[in-house]
């Protein structure tokens, strides 16, 4: 790098390219760390992913690999005044899975397991227990999984107290500017243009966090990862006198479903609409509308009183083996990816907080996440 | 000329766009199907009275349009499904319904939107108390119910239905505390100076104007109510004049009718992805759309009030030009037919047209409005978010609303923001300078009111339910 562009002062530390929670939280305590910091997104921040999820802490979805990071991101949302400056309204519930039929319960028998093993307190209990525990459910359950660690939060209420974390830290938020090109800059660094601006947003170093939109982007690094865009769909209904405490879901995942403090209740469980990155979520498609508030209705018989007030798409991301790219992308550590994280809204804070660790001098543990391990080409860190 | 093309056509929305539309596709031999969530057609101004209004309401042109324009659908071929809502519409112009069967799906067809007018509202101090109704509502409830609101009632807002709604009331035998409109005396005027052009609208709003004066009514323009507290007996109104703030006057009344001015309904055009823009006289978004009611979406047209606030008279000569031009764009009719067929009334709307849009102004006289909103005032009336809440979120970052909703709640009941948007775009743009464009509107969705979660699952056993394959471990 040289002098001229190091005591440049219009040129930032780190800019970091998509405002959703991987994005913002790296930007977050990058600031906190001393770096002058930009945060790019092609919105408004938080609308993508981070604005429209289910908001489940749950250990019974995630990845189980990833257990100890959503032990972690748990523990942060639950605790948000210290870190964020406000208390973003998380809170702790049991968690339990349940099994219907015979198959189902071999199914939840086998994710338990692995959890277990990877640290989440999760028991096989009995019906009966169940019951005790979350008396909605449907009596026909033939077994769950009770996690003590669970939880919900109310996504909305996330960006903003961002938005006032990260101005206060001194980030500079540049929004709805979609970054088009990353270009190495001469003299090093890199050139960040923008589509409605003339001249570029130069940094010595990128974060790259654009989620479900990240595949273009690790191609201009001369990365070519196949990311699958999820279109998930959720369903929230109108208030209703309580129906539930806990956060409820079945072996094979495919629910998720929650009361919030208003008395709302969110029906979610990845169920598929259809949409692209181009233009998000486009459709619902009725019989998986059907299929979804069906399994709610039979888990929760209770939900027959309920209205369905809005349903919703959002977008998600997968790498091919389903695990997160987080790390750097070049020898000069110079260009970094955090992303694609199953259940990334519950682990998002300490994922966010790891990768700033690492920016900024650390070395935490980031082997899993190497996002050179899908490509011969990256592992010698082609700066296209 | 191709083929002509025979293809089911769906008008959703049975007012007098939507029906004169669907019975004029009728004519041209098209299958049609008219949906309206009312029991009969008519929508807000041929609705249906109940037979206590048909004792109790002098007989009036709403009543015998309304029933002429009932009977020619009866007499023609279109399949009417009535008491039945869309409550969904997908991309490909599948259209979700519930009725009085249940939930059902229409196969992707040509569909005309005709689903009218929304009623503007702009809050004030205590405006959520039960004795404050809409104008519209008040008209219907009048009209088609043939019962006052109260005995004494104070009708605010702004727009042609201030003085109908007036008019009502005295026809009731119930008395009007006061009209305060938002609007300037002069543009009253100008718009009477217009009227010559539509010799209906004139005798009406003649006969009403000499009614009203002959009780005494007074009129406070360029006024509006700022806060209202509620009584034994009814309520207490402060009215304000805009150009002079320290000028108060206060009513007592019964019951308060308040409405801005109408916009149309675009929850379902939005849906289908519809291009929209501002009319910044109207002060409302609208649908992008030609004069025969095209959008940039093949097969979906827009007519009537849906596509811009005209009026009656417009809607209907808009329908008819609507189902003309899907006639032709099917080649079930010549270009040539189609001159000869819209000639007459393409000239007549371009009459009309002129003095809708001089109302325009009139209805939108409240735009100034919420920028001065007290903080204590509740914008959403669904999820409770008061204008000192909106203020904080917008100082913070909030400039846009999407993003104003996504922080404080607002607009995310069950109304979908029907009735704060306005309010909520108006304190955006006093706040943060933006324009109305910038401030952008609500994302649409589905459903477009809330709907029975049993009226989507229906009856079912657990292996009924298709599970996709499990998430991974
Ligand atoms: C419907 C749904 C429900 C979910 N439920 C849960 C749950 O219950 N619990 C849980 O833990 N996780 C859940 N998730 C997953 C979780 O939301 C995501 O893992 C997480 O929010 C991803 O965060 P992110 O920052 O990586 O991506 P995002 O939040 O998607 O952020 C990416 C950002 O990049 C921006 N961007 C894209 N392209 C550009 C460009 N060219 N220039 C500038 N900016 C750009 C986007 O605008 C966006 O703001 C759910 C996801 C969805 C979609």
């Amino acid at each position: 790098m040289t002098p001229a562009l190091q005591s440049r002062p219009d040129v930032f530390d780190t800019v970091i390219v998509g405002a959703g929670v991987m994005g913002a939280t790296t930007a977050l305590f990058l600031a906190r760390g001393g770096q002058k910091v930009a945060l790019v997104d092609r919105e408004d921040m938080f609308r993508a992913a981070s604005g429209v999820n289910a908001g489940t802490l749950t250990l019974h979805m995630t990845r189980a690999q990833l257990i100890p990071h959503a032990i972690r991101g748990r523990e942060m949302w639950l605790d948000s005044a210290t870190w964020l400056g406000e208390d973003v309204g998380a809170i702790a519930t049991p968690g339990l899975s349940m099994a219907f039929t015979e198959a189902e319960e071999e199914l939840l028998r086998q994710r338990a397991q692995v959890r277990q093993d990877m640290g989440a307190p999760i028991e096989v209990v009995s019906p009966e227990e169940a019951i005790q525990i979350e008396p909605g459910v449907n009596p026909a359950i033939r077994a769950a999984a009770y996690c003590a660690l669970d939880g919900h939060i109310p996504t909305y209420r996330v960006g903003a107290a961002y938005a006032r974390a990260l101005r206060q830290a001194g980030v500079t938020i540049i929004e709805n500017s979609p970054v088009e090109t990353i270009t190495p800059a001469t003299g090093g660094g890199y050139d960040i243009r923008i589509s409605n601006r003339v001249q570029p947003v130069q940094g010595r170093r990128i974060v790259l966090s654009t989620g479900a939109w990240l595949e273009k982007m690790l191609g201009w690094l001369g990365y070519n990862i196949p990311i699958r865009c999820l279109i998930n769909q959720l369903v929230v209904t109108e208030t209703l006198p309580p129906v539930m405490g806990s956060v409820l879901s079945i072996a094979n995942g495919l629910l998720s479903l929650k009361q919030f403090a208003n008395g709302s209740v969110l029906i979610g469980g990845g169920w598929q609409g259809e949409g692209n990155i181009h233009q998000g979520g486009t459709r619902v498609i009725p019989e998986n509308l059907r299929g979804n508030v069906r399994l709610a209705q039979y888990v929760v018989p209770r939900l027959d009183e309920a209205q369905i007030l809005r349903v919703w798409l959002g977008l998600e991301s997968e790498t091919p083996d389903a695990m997160p790219l987080i790390g750097a992308l070049t020898p000069d550590d110079d260009a970094f990816v955090v992303g694609c994280v199953h259940s990334g809204f519950t682990s998002g804070p300490y994922m966010g907080r790891l990768l700033a660790e690492r920016i900024l001098g650390g070395n935490p543990d980031l082997s899993p996440f190497d996002p050179t391990r899908f490509s011969s080409l990256a592992a010698t860190g082609t700066r296209s | 000329m191709s083929n002509p093309d025979f293809s089911p056509v769906t008008v959703i929305g049975g007012g007098i766009a939507g029906t004169t539309s669907a019975i004029a596709l009728a004519r041209h031999g098209l299958p049609v199907t008219l949906i309206d969530e009312q029991p009969t057609a008519g929508g807000q101004i041929f609705r249906a009275p109940s037979p206590y209004a048909r004792q109790t309401v002098p007989p009036n042109h709403e009543f015998s349009g309304g029933d002429a324009l009932r009977h020619k659908l009866t007499a023609s071929s279109v399949d009417v499904r009535f008491s039945t809502r869309a409550w969904g519409l997908s991309p490909t112009l599948a259209l979700d319904l519930i009725g009085p069967d249940g939930i059902d799906q229409l196969p992707p067809s040509t569909v005309v939107v005709a689903n009218g007018a929304t009623e503007r509202f702009l809050p004030f101090q205590g405006w959520t108390t039960p004795r404050i109704t809409g104008l519209a509502g008040a008209s219907i409830l009048m009209r088609n119910g043939g019962t006052l609101p109260g005995q004494t009632v104070v009708v605010a807002g702004s727009g042609p239905l201030l003085f109908s709604v007036a008019h009502q009331v005295l026809e009731l035998g119930g008395k009007v505390a006061a009209i305060v409109d938002a609007g300037h005396r002069s543009d009253w005027l100008r718009l009477g100076a217009m009227l010559s052009l539509d010799p209906a609208r004139l005798t009406q709003a003649t006969s009403w104007m000499l009614r009203l004066r002959k009780a005494g009514i007074p009129i406070h323009h360029r006024a509006h109510i700022s806060a209202v507290q509620e009584t034994e007996t009814g309520l207490l109104l402060n009215v304000s004049e805009m150009d002079h703030p320290e000028r108060r006057h206060v009513y007592a009344s019964e019951a308060a009718a308040c409405g801005y001015g109408l916009k149309p309904s675009t929850l379902i055009t939005r849906t289908a992805g519809v291009q929209h823009r501002h009319d910044p006289v109207g002060g409302y978004l609208e649908p992008v759309t030609d004069l025969a009611g095209r959008t940039c979406r093949p097969d979906l047209y827009v007519t009537g009030d849906a596509a811009g606030i005209r009026g009656m008279a417009v809607a209907r000569l808009r329908g008819l030009i609507t189902a003309h031009a899907i006639a032709q764009d099917r080649s079930v009719i010549s270009g040539e037919t189609y001159e000869t067929l819209t000639r007459a009334p393409l000239r007549q709307l371009r009459r009309l047209e002129a003095v809708s849009r001089r109302m325009l102004p009139l209805m939108n006289a409240g735009s100034a409005i919420p920028a001065h909103l007290q903080d204590e005032t509740i914008v959403c009336r669904c999820e409770r978010v008061k204008a000192a809440t909106l203020r904080s979120a917008i100082k913070a970052g909030a400039e846009d609303l999407n993003q104003l909703k996504a922080w404080t709640r607002c607009g995310m009941g069950p109304c979908q923001g029907r009735m704060c948007e306005d309010s909520a775009r108006g304190l955006l743009m006093a706040v943060c300078g933006k324009t109305s464009e910038d401030a952008g509107s609500f994302t649409a969705r589905m459903p477009f009111f809330p709907l029975p979660l049993t009226a989507v699952t229906g009856t079912f056993a657990y292996s009924d339910i298709p599970l996709p394959k499990a998430a991974p471990l």
